[in-house]
């Protein structure tokens, strides 16, 4: 009942929107993971935010599969009982305390100790306003990630995606949306009756660039979603122009061009406005993807007959296969090291994330899946998102690099597809 | 290469078979604007060409020439030679009588209608089909195509919109590629009549199925190109 208001409240306030995307089944969860509890914050005072930090915390943890965080039913205060925690094998206690302060301001405590050693890892207080809480509940998630792993989380990061839902006129309605990472607090900053594809961030994630058919065709529009902007439209190139991709300095996209029906990579550099041609081959090329230092492109081309993937080096302008296995490899895309592409492979008649070691060439297929697209890594490296088909509709997948485990994020009406991460916020 | 000539071949040899064709469906075109006509005795009788079409479509026209009133000059005038029809301007270079001109490509809309109608009514087809990850145009797709050449040829004003679709298999902007390159093969064909000024290709990729579903039958309907006139 309570859900139901909410989202009748929200439907006031937005344009219609589900308050999150919801998670649902957790895939092959392994026990490899780091036992820690993370104990339901105190409150002091009374506070009106309706908001579980702890649960939020549990949950990004649980999804990285770094984790098995779980809640207990005893308030953790200070004192902690560092034997009992001992026997039932958990390796760290979190704990933390809600205080109000004044109607919108709040201070937040954090602590984090170690079960062996019984010393303080961590504590901090942060003062927050009551709209806040989401914000803090992920950076909180990335500092212990941080103090107990010793890597950078990437819980307090953004994703995009596309929607389509069908609309009471018999067409479809198209929605490019911005959300936390864990799927909540989705906004949307495109809406159209016609298809919305390929959205791209900029590495400072100011920008998002995504392809619109809005004027029946593709074409290719960039947009600053924080700062309430119209969308501007690359120049109309000849043919489709599709597929666009960031340089990691921000200051070009590679995109596909169609010129006299030769689909090509091109760099619009958005400054000067001059094109650039990275490839030119008679067959199909597409799907470019910037490696992190900006000196190489990987791309899918059928220039064998088959579709494959290829890596251009910028500098050196030589081109070479990176996919052997398989007749079909298509939509790579660099994890943030740049050592492995993420991309689509063909097993049988389905289509699965795959991680290629570029050195080594070796190909690990990551799911049993049918049809799965667009995979995306977490600015840290430890997670990919894609989108994938349970019962005919698109959803939104999270597998972890660490144990294979994956989450699934779902929308209770239409489909959602196309996922990508946002770089880590400053 | 030997594909490509292969289907230049094949094309010839089936234009040279369906040469007859031409002049049936031309005759049947000629009717069209035989007085004895029902659309065309309308329109002597009514006097004023936009009349007829309101009649003939009624809603759909009127506000066709809403949204035509609603064009700049230069729109109706790249419009006009789209379809072939002769228009003046003033010394400013501006349109010298609209009215008329919207008239007139009312009217050849509504006769390009009457056709369209009447390739359909004919046993036209409208759609072609592809297999998988496959652009290649078969023989008789190819007699499809020649077809709407001759339908091109009998009809001057008729500009046409291929727009190339695919299955869902693959990723998103492969298969739109993929689908422009469908419609561009049928565009190669109609080249060869000397129609590539009047066509503009557009593809959807795997973005507008016809049949919604993860089947080989939902497949085999979305691999398509599909023909429409304006």
């Amino acid at each position: 009942m309570k859900l139901l208001k909410f989202i009748l409240l929200f439907n006031l306030l937005i344009s219609f929107s589900a308050n999150a995307l919801l998670e649902v089944n957790i895939i092959k969860s392994k026990e490899a993971a780091f036992p820690i509890v993370i104990a339901p914050f105190e409150v002091i005072g009374e506070s009106k935010e309706n908001i579980d930090i702890a649960k939020i915390i549990r949950d990004n943890l649980n999804r990285s599969g770094q984790f098995s965080a779980l809640s207990t039913d005893a308030l953790v205060k200070n004192q902690i009982d560092f034997n009992f925690w001992k026997e039932h094998k958990k390796d760290a206690v979190v704990f933390g305390k809600v205080e109000q302060v004044s109607s919108k301001v709040y201070n937040i405590y954090i602590y984090i100790y170690d079960v062996f050693s019984e010393k303080s890892l961590y504590q901090k207080k942060i003062t927050v306003s009551n709209t806040g809480f989401r914000r803090i509940a992920h950076f909180l998630s990335d500092k212990i990630y941080y103090v107990l792993l010793g890597q950078r989380g990437s819980f307090n990061t953004r994703l995009s995606y596309v929607t389509v839902n069908e609309n009471n006129r018999g067409g479809r309605t198209y929605r490019l949306q911005i959300s936390d990472s864990d799927g909540f607090n989705p906004q949307t900053v495109v809406r159209s009756p016609n298809p919305i594809l390929s959205p791209a961030w900029s590495k400072d994630q100011k920008k998002l660039a995504y392809v619109s058919f809005k004027n029946n065709r593709s074409e290719v529009f960039v947009i600053t979603p924080f700062l309430n902007t119209i969308p501007t439209k690359l120049p109309k190139f000849d043919g489709i122009a599709s597929s666009p991709s960031w340089h990691p300095s921000g200051k070009s996209i590679a995109l596909t061009i169609s010129k006299q029906g030769n689909k090509d990579i091109y760099l619009y550099n958005l400054k000067s406005k001059k094109l650039e041609r990275l490839t030119s081959n008679i067959s199909i090329d597409t799907e470019a993807s910037f490696s992190p230092d900006g000196n190489s492109i990987a791309f899918t081309s059928d220039r064998t007959g088959q579709v494959q993937v290829y890596i251009k080096n910028l500098k050196s302008e030589k081109i070479s296969r990176a996919t052997f296995e398989g007749r079909y490899n298509a939509k790579p895309v660099f994890s943030p090291d740049g050592k492995d592409l993420a991309l689509i492979h063909r097993v049988g008649k389905d289509y699965r994330v795959a991680l290629l070691d570029i050195k080594s060439r070796d190909l690990t297929v990551m799911t049993q899946n049918k049809s799965d697209e667009s995979p995306y890594f977490s600015p840290n490296g430890g997670m990919i998102i894609f989108s994938t088909n349970r019962d005919n509709k698109g959803i939104l997948s999270i597998i972890s690099l660490h144990n294979n485990q994956i989450v699934e994020l779902l929308q209770k009406t239409g489909e959602v597809r196309e996922p990508t991460w946002s770089n880590y916020s400053n | 290469m030997s594909k490509k000539i292969l289907l230049l071949s094949s094309v010839i040899f089936l234009s040279s078979c369906a040469s007859t064709n031409i002049s049936e469906l031309g005759d049947k075109f000629l009717d069209l604007i035989n007085p004895s006509d029902a659309a065309t005795e309308q329109a002597d009788l009514g006097g004023e060409a936009t009349l007829i079409a309101v009649d003939e479509f009624s809603d759909a026209t009127i506000s066709e020439i809403e949204e035509l009133k609603a064009l700049s000059d230069d729109a109706l005038i790249e419009m006009a030679i789209a379809k072939g029809i002769d228009f003046d301007l003033d010394e400013d270079g501006n349109l010298k009588d609209r009215d008329a001109l919207i008239e007139a490509i009312v009217e050849k809309s509504a006769e390009l209608a009457i056709s369209i109608r009447e390739f359909e009514n004919n046993g036209g087809t409208f759609t072609l089909y592809f297999t998988y990850d496959n652009s290649e145009i078969d023989d008789v797709s190819t007699r499809i195509i020649i077809e709407h050449a001759n339908f091109m040829q009998d009809n001057p004003s008729a500009n046409l919109r291929l727009e190339g679709h695919a299955d869902e298999r693959g990723t998103r902007e492969y298969n739109l590629a993929l689908g422009e390159d469908r419609a561009l093969s049928v565009k190669e064909v109609l080249e060869l009549y000397n129609l590539g000024n009047r066509i503009i290709v557009v593809s959807y990729g795997e973005e507008s199925p016809v049949l919604v579903g993860s089947n080989e039958m939902a497949w085999e309907e979305n691999r398509r190109v599909e023909f429409s006139y304006y």
